[in-house]
């Protein structure tokens, strides 16, 4: 069902359009004739960025790293250049963008970590097949706060159509909100235990490496599971503040 | 290689500059103006006017007169009507398509009217090299700026614009932006600046970083349906129900509907309109003024209403307000508080306003730089990008960001982002499609940019056609679609069968734009054209130099007349030839004759010739301007 992920793992050399000279793929200009390389198919942001495969990232040197590449290849200073360096610097810096938005967040940084790693991706709203799966599916850890959820949202659900108060439904609604806060905060602290975790595993066996990557990915489909919670929560809320009409989307 | 500009194109106003010397400095006509107003009017004989002959002709002919015209670009016939009610010129066009704006028996796109405004620029930036002695004054390629919160298709329109008008668009910047270039010149400091830009159309809120030169915009909202404009459709509307006679209460309900011609029609909306536009700009100085509008046809019995500042904030304070959401939403994105905020600047004409100011500096818990002309800084900062971009300087690099996510509409019609708002652009997104058939080679995707859930909800820009799929069973081809947003803000598409490694070909329908063959049409048609604008141009060459000369002549007779020096200045006779060449100048200036305004301009030199050489011995030397001395 799933097709096979898009190769993300780059080539192990680039070939320079200008001079023909082979260059190591985490250069961004030939180390021969010194113009800028043609992106290929790059997959790793650590590298573009220099940096290694870790988790803990010093942000400010992360934001230096950008400014100083978004100074070497953005289109601003290929204005003159011939059509295969414009294009090359058009995808550098798109890619350096994408890369610098990807590692800046904690989050996205795991999952481009997972990525590269060769795990499967850890977003429920992957739809590159538009199959939709992983949203039906309660991680086991979560099984008695969803179950719970369900319960008092029906119930509010019912309420607000036979037109109890809004306000005690909001209260409600609070309510059954902070469970579902406090998990989500003690994964915000698991998440950063097993990145610090990974950090030291450097030299570590492949198994042991694996096992954190495996925690990490559950971590993450925990957290993209809470926050559809939420999400259904402050839905709810806004359908009260309609003042007990249905909310309007009968669009599809 | 042709001269490079910057230019902004506004609602109201527009303005060119360039660099001299390593110091951007903005273009201007004879008389020292460096705005032309964004106004259009076409003769009878389909001469076209642009700039101040335009908006003269607004009140001798408004229904053949276009102003605000960005307001329509890249918009679509649904979009505007609400603006359309109290405009003099026709707007129409099919549901779903562009905006046809009428004039006379004509018809225009908004790209070309915004291109009859580029060519003014052109040409009076053209002129300034000429004069300047250079051999090789030709404009051919301009950075052209745009509200930061343009989508897709305003900037692709803007594009269109300049391509029509004979311009190779170099690159389309965000206004607030360019103007945080045009300050980071003076100050090479580092830190986090909000630029607050009001203008005649359009509210945009920036929120940068600037570091070591690195201009980095962290996030950008707006409204491109809030301005000057807006305010003064209010204080029209009001003028109009007190004229209905509904006076009592102010505004009546009945204006708020926005649709109800005046008993004068157009032109009594351009003399209503003028006479509060007045009177908005008393009070960014006064505290009390009045809309005073004669009585003439349009507006038989005239009309007065004393109005206060205090007034006057009550009626715009919801308009103002508005801008407040923008401004937090984009402090959020950033993920800053009002009290990171280092540098507030303002932008824009509405900005002199003194309720705006406060209401900024009230947001941002510090008061607002304005030390640049807030009409100028724009421009300004346009012609730096434009700098940068021919020399490859590189001490500033500006990164500006996509205001809106892009995205693709997916099974029962939500939308998939693609790329999310607030990204650095360049930027690109891929997403993987299949076929759903056996052996189907086609696959249709419909592109949208908004951040609601529902592609109903947002903007379409384009469907795309993906042709060339090889023939396989359902499922099994895979379509990678890569989405490119260059550093315009404009987005490409290509696609490619990953299996196979075959690129596909993609039709681009826009939504609400210009396809390639209509603009290469266009470009065609101008030049048939060409010939009476061309007459038209020199009509109005002829007028701005006579202006200039009646200019710099009642400048000196009025200096005169202050220093009681007339005696020892004037000759006998001379000042009543003087006054006679004026009143005759005057007097062939409201017609359409070019030699007409020349021979009596050329009489106007001559008579005063004396008079510059005395008063340029009494050191007024300055008072002549510079341009009529060298003519003399």
């Amino acid at each position: 069902m799933t097709p096979d992920p898009i190769p993300l793992r780059s080539p192990s050399t680039l070939e320079c359009r200008n001079c023909g000279a082979g260059a190591p793929v985490d250069e961004h200009f030939c180390p021969q004739c010194s113009r800028i390389l043609a992106l290929g198919r790059h997959g790793d942001y650590f590298s573009f960025l220099g940096l290694p495969r870790k988790l803990v990232i010093d942000s400010n040197d992360l934001e230096r790293r950008f400014r100083d590449l978004s100074r070497k290849f953005h289109p601003d200073y290929f204005y003159n250049a011939a059509p295969t360096e414009r294009l090359a610097s058009l995808e550098r810096s798109s890619y350096l963008n994408d890369a610098y938005r990807a590692l800046k967040n904690p989050v996205s940084r795991v999952e481009h970590l997972l990525a590269i790693e060769g795990l499967p991706s850890a977003r429920s709203e992957d739809a590159s097949t538009g199959s939709g799966q992983a949203a039906g599916k309660v991680p086991p850890s979560l099984l008695e706060e969803v179950f719970a959820l369900n319960e008092e949202l029906d119930e509010i659900r019912e309420l607000r159509e036979s037109g109890e108060d809004p306000d005690k439904l909001r209260a409600r609604l609070e309510r059954a909100r902070a469970p579902i806060d406090v998990k989500r905060d003690e994964h915000e602290r698991q998440l950063q235990e097993l990145s610090v975790r990974w950090d030291s595993q450097e030299h570590a066996a492949v198994a042991e490496k694996r096992a954190t990557l495996d925690a990490l990915r559950e971590r993450l489909l925990e957290r993209n599971y809470i926050n559809n919670l939420l999400a259904t929560i402050e839905r709810e809320v806004a359908s009260l503040a309609g003042s007990g009409q249905p909310a309007a989307g009968s669009h599809g | 290689m042709g001269k490079v500009v910057g230019i902004d194109l506004g609602t109201t106003n527009s303005l060119v500059a360039y660099v001299d010397e390593g110091r951007p400095v903005v273009m201007r006509d004879e008389s020292g103006d460096a705005l032309v107003p964004s106004v259009v009017s076409l003769d009878e004989d389909g001469t076209i006017f642009v700039g101040r002959e335009a908006q003269r002709r607004l009140l001798a002919a408004p229904s053949r007169s276009v102003y605000s015209v960005k307001r329509f670009m890249g918009r679509g016939i649904d979009d505007v009507r609400g603006d359309a009610g109290l405009l003099p010129f026709r707007v129409s066009g099919e549901a779903g398509g562009v905006v046809r704006i009428g004039v006379g028996d004509r018809e225009f796109t908004p790209p070309e009217i915004s291109a009859f405004v580029l060519r003014e620029l052109k040409h009076r930036a053209e002129e300034h090299f000429r004069k300047q002695g250079e051999f090789d004054f030709e404009v051919d390629r301009a950075v052209i700026t745009v509200p930061a919160y343009f989508n897709d298709a305003q900037r692709t329109a803007t594009r269109d614009a300049g391509r029509l008008a004979g311009l190779e668009v170099l690159r389309i910047i965000n206004e607030p932006t360019a103007a945080s270039l045009a300050y980071g010149l003076d100050k090479r400091n580092r830190g986090t600046i909000a630029v607050y830009d009001l203008g005649g159309g359009t509210f945009d809120i920036s929120i940068l970083k600037v570091e070591d030169g690195v201009f980095q915009v962290l996030s950008t909202n707006g409204d491109t349906h809030l301005g000057g404009d807006d305010i003064d459709r209010l204080l029209v509307e009001m003028v109009i129900s007190d004229l209905a006679g509904s006076g009592a209460g102010g505004r009546g309900a009945g204006a708020a509907e926005g649709q109800m011609p005046p008993e004068g029609g157009p032109a009594a909306i351009e003399v209503i309109r003028r006479a509060v536009i007045q009177a908005k700009w008393d009070l960014s100085d006064v505290e009390e003024t009045e809309i005073r509008v004669e009585p003439s046809p349009a507006v038989r019995a005239g009309y007065r209403r004393r109005i206060t500042r205090a007034d006057f904030e009550r009626i715009i304070r919801p308009l103002v307000d508005r801008t407040l959401e923008p401004c937090r939403q984009a402090l959020a994105d950033a993920g800053l508080e009002p009290k990171d905020i280092d540098e507030a600047v303002l932008v824009g004409g509405s900005t002199r306003i003194p309720l705006v100011r406060r209401v900024v500096e009230e947001l941002f818990e510090r008061k607002p730089h304005s030390e640049i002309n807030p009409d100028e800084v724009v421009a300004l900062g346009a012609a730096v990008q434009a700098d940068i971009l021919v020399s490859g300087r590189r001490e500033m690099l500006l990164l500006d960001v996509t205001p809106l996510s892009l995205g693709i509409e997916t099974m029962g019609g939500v939308v998939s982002k693609i790329i999310v708002r607030n990204s650095t652009i360049p930027a690109s997104g891929r997403e993987m499609f299949t076929t759903g058939v056996d052996n189907q080679t086609g696959v249709d995707i419909h592109v949208l940019q908004g951040e609601r859930e529902l592609a109903a909800d947002c903007r379409s820009l384009a469907h795309l056609h993906l042709r060339g799929i090889p023939p396989m069973v359902a499922g099994l081809p895979r379509i990678e679609v890569r989405f490119q947003i260059d550093a315009n803000g404009i987005l490409s598409v290509a696609a490619r069968e990953l299996r196979t490694g075959i690129e596909q070909t993609i039709e681009v329908k826009p939504s609400y734009g210009l396809t390639d063959q209509e603009v290469e049409r266009m470009l065609i048609e101008s030049f048939e054209h060409a010939e009476a604008d061309f007459e038209a141009r020199l009509l109005i060459d002829a007028r701005n130099e006579a202006e200039s000369v009646i200019h710099a002549t009642e400048k000196v007779l009025r200096r005169a007349d202050l220093d009681g020096v007339a005696s020892e200045l004037f000759e006998p006779g001379e000042r009543e030839r003087i006054d006679a060449a004026l009143a005759g100048l005057k007097f062939v200036m409201a017609g359409t004759s070019r030699q007409a305004v020349h021979d009596w301009t050329h009489a106007l030199n001559n008579v005063t010739r004396h008079l510059a050489e005395v008063t340029m011995n009494r050191t007024v030397r300055e008072a002549l301007a510079g341009k009529n001395v060298k003519d003399v």
